[in-house]
């Protein structure tokens, strides 16, 4: 047996069998998914194998409207998915932004052991995370207990279900997404430049605008877009923390499958979300490549 | 001055991170029966009664049966957790020699679709994963979790090894190579122990991720294999009662000491 032939017995070995097993449950599934979102839903469940563009249309405006006016209550649902996944990209950047610069000059024995404390509730189970935001944030939680104990308001406020709480815990599950990539770029930050900025006779905010901030605006973008995709298609933290008062994209597409039984137009939906992250990936790659060579 | 402050700042940020967490530990000790937010004195009772042991709680506090059905949901998580991550590593691990180790076309295909699985909205892949098992006519059952939760733990496995084997010099398989030793011999001796800790990593994280999932696991869960975040998942549809305090922390203690096994390693290792 030849050399190259040998090296390409070993290289089937190794990818073979794994190969296999995800096209079959990776991408298969997801194929199957993808031809759903051009039929019709079964009577029961399931499909009839007749194409309709109805699926999308429903979601798109552009409807049979024979049967139905277009109703743009999808589209105001994914709407409010984008707008949701981007609070909580601006409110994960705020929060993380001072604190990936306080960590990123610290000694560096303390600097390790602080992202050890960053990245270590990341390991906690997510369930139990949220779980602790709804004894806060409940009628008879903390929060409302504390302003009341306070004084500032005599009944309890509303926090739990509503867009607040969403974004609240979403920023709160994602911290370490945003944290991570900004301490990266924070991290490569020379000191002698803002000294020189300083020394140069610029305002503390001259510097971080002209000095810091650029530097730093490959995190502030990785870090956004690696926060965002997963925000997007969320199903746990508004179902936990929203109810059935903040739908997202994600708890649509649910309701599709399990209660509404429409798989074709939850197929759909499930696509437009998948489109979405797919966009934001190959964007994600591309810089990351730039940044890379540069 | 603006030192101190953000100095200050970086206080209540990690406030903000643990306040959370510790509050459901602190109340877990919480004697209060009738309303858990209030504290009334210290208990052990949440947890003896997770145990099956004699409490004072009262009925209405904790949720019916729920020890037994909490006992099947932690094996049900162990015996998934396990299988899934070892298949995982297992392929992972492949997958990742095949790109590092080989040259061949498709290698950077495999780079970028290995990243796919991870950034997939996991409702889409939970429910694709949803009809497709039921459109090939597959019962639900523990084996559609493990193929289920494979799909993407592989992702995770390959990308923990592949920075290992970025890591480890490639000039000392060489070297055993030309010193006459077999392939079977040069992976076993050489590539394997230097990129050990790489598996091991990869293995501990694919087994944290699968105790944790939860939203792929509920779709594709046949009915009695409930593992222990869709049963808390359940438990907090029910209501809320003290007793998932007490749950929850004793979760908490499990993963960090998962977390804190694969620390100890990593830093004996670079020692």
């Amino acid at each position: 047996m030849t050399l190259a032939r040998r090296k390409l017995l070993q290289l089937i070995g190794l990818l073979g069998v794994p190969s296999v097993f995800l096209l079959v449950f990776f991408l298969c599934p997801l194929v199957i998914m993808l031809i759903y979102s051009g039929l019709t839903p079964g009577l029961y469940g399931g499909v009839d194998w007749v194409f309709s563009h109805l699926n999308y249309g429903r979601i798109l405006g552009w409807a049979d409207t024979r049967y139905e006016k277009f109703d743009p209550v999808y589209l105001a649902i994914f709407l409010r998915s984008l707008r949701l996944a981007a609070l909580t990209v601006l409110a994960s950047l705020l929060i993380s932004y001072p604190a990936a610069f306080w960590i990123s000059r610290m000694r560096p024995a303390r600097r390790d052991f602080a992202i050890f404390l960053v990245t270590l509730p990341f390991f906690v189970s997510l369930i139990v995370r949220l779980f602790a935001w709804v004894l806060i944030l409940r009628p008879t939680g903390f929060l409302n207990q504390g302003l009341m104990g306070l004084g500032l308001t005599s009944a309890p406020v509303e926090f739990l279900y509503t867009d607040f709480a969403v974004i609240l815990g979403m920023t709160y599950v994602f911290i370490p997404f945003m944290f991570l990539p900004l301490y990266g770029s924070l991290e490569k930050l020379d000191m002698t430049q803002i000294e020189a900025s300083a020394d140069l006779g610029a305002s503390r905010l001259q510097t971080f605008r002209k000095v810091v901030l650029p530097a730093t605006l490959p995190g502030i973008i990785g870090g956004s877009i690696i926060t965002f995709i997963p925000a997007l298609g969320n199903f746990i933290v508004p179902s936990v923390l929203g109810g059935a008062k903040v739908l997202m994209i994600g708890n649509l597409i649910e309701q599709q499958f399990l209660s509404a039984r429409n798989w074709p137009f939850g197929s759909a939906l499930a696509m437009l979300v998948m489109t979405a992250v797919l966009v934001l990936l190959v964007v994600q790659l591309r810089l990351a490549r730039r940044e890379g060579m540069s | 001055m603006l030192r101190r402050l953000l100095g200050l700042y970086g206080l209540l940020f990690f406030a903000f991170i643990y306040a959370p967490i510790l509050l459901v530990v602190v109340y877990s000790f919480n004697a209060n029966t009738v309303n858990m937010m209030v504290w009334d004195g210290f208990t052990l009772d949440w947890y003896r009664q997770i145990f099956g042991l004699q409490t004072t709680v009262t009925e209405s506090a904790t949720y019916v049966d729920s020890s037994a059905q909490l006992y099947a949901a932690v094996r049900t998580s162990l015996v998934v957790a396990v299988t899934t991550s070892v298949l995982s590593t297992v392929f992972g691990t492949a997958l990742a020699l095949a790109v590092a180790r080989y040259r061949f076309r498709l290698a950077g295909l495999y780079r970028t679709a290995m990243m796919v699985p991870m950034i997939m909205p996991d409702i889409v892949l939970g429910l694709a994963l949803l009809i497709f098992f039921i459109t090939i006519g597959m019962n639900l059952s523990l084996l559609t979790i493990i193929i289920g939760q494979s799909t993407f733990l592989i992702s995770y496995v390959f990308v923990t090894v592949s920075a290992r084997l970025a890591e480890v010099d490639t000039s000392v398989e060489e070297a055993s190579a030309d010193l006459g030793a077999t392939p079977a011999q040069t992976f076993r001796k050489v590539t394997l122990p230097g990129i050990a800790p790489g598996i091991l990593g990869g293995w501990l994280l694919a087994f944290i991720i699968s105790m944790d999932d939860l939203v792929i696991t509920y779709f594709i869960a046949g009915t009695g294999d409930t593992t222990l975040p869709v049963h808390i998942w359940g438990m907090l549809r029910r209501g809320i009662k003290p007793e998932i305090n007490a749950i929850a922390t004793l979760m908490l203690l499990f993963t960090l000491g998962v977390a804190a096994i694969g620390l100890y390693f990593r830093s004996r290792r670079q020692k």
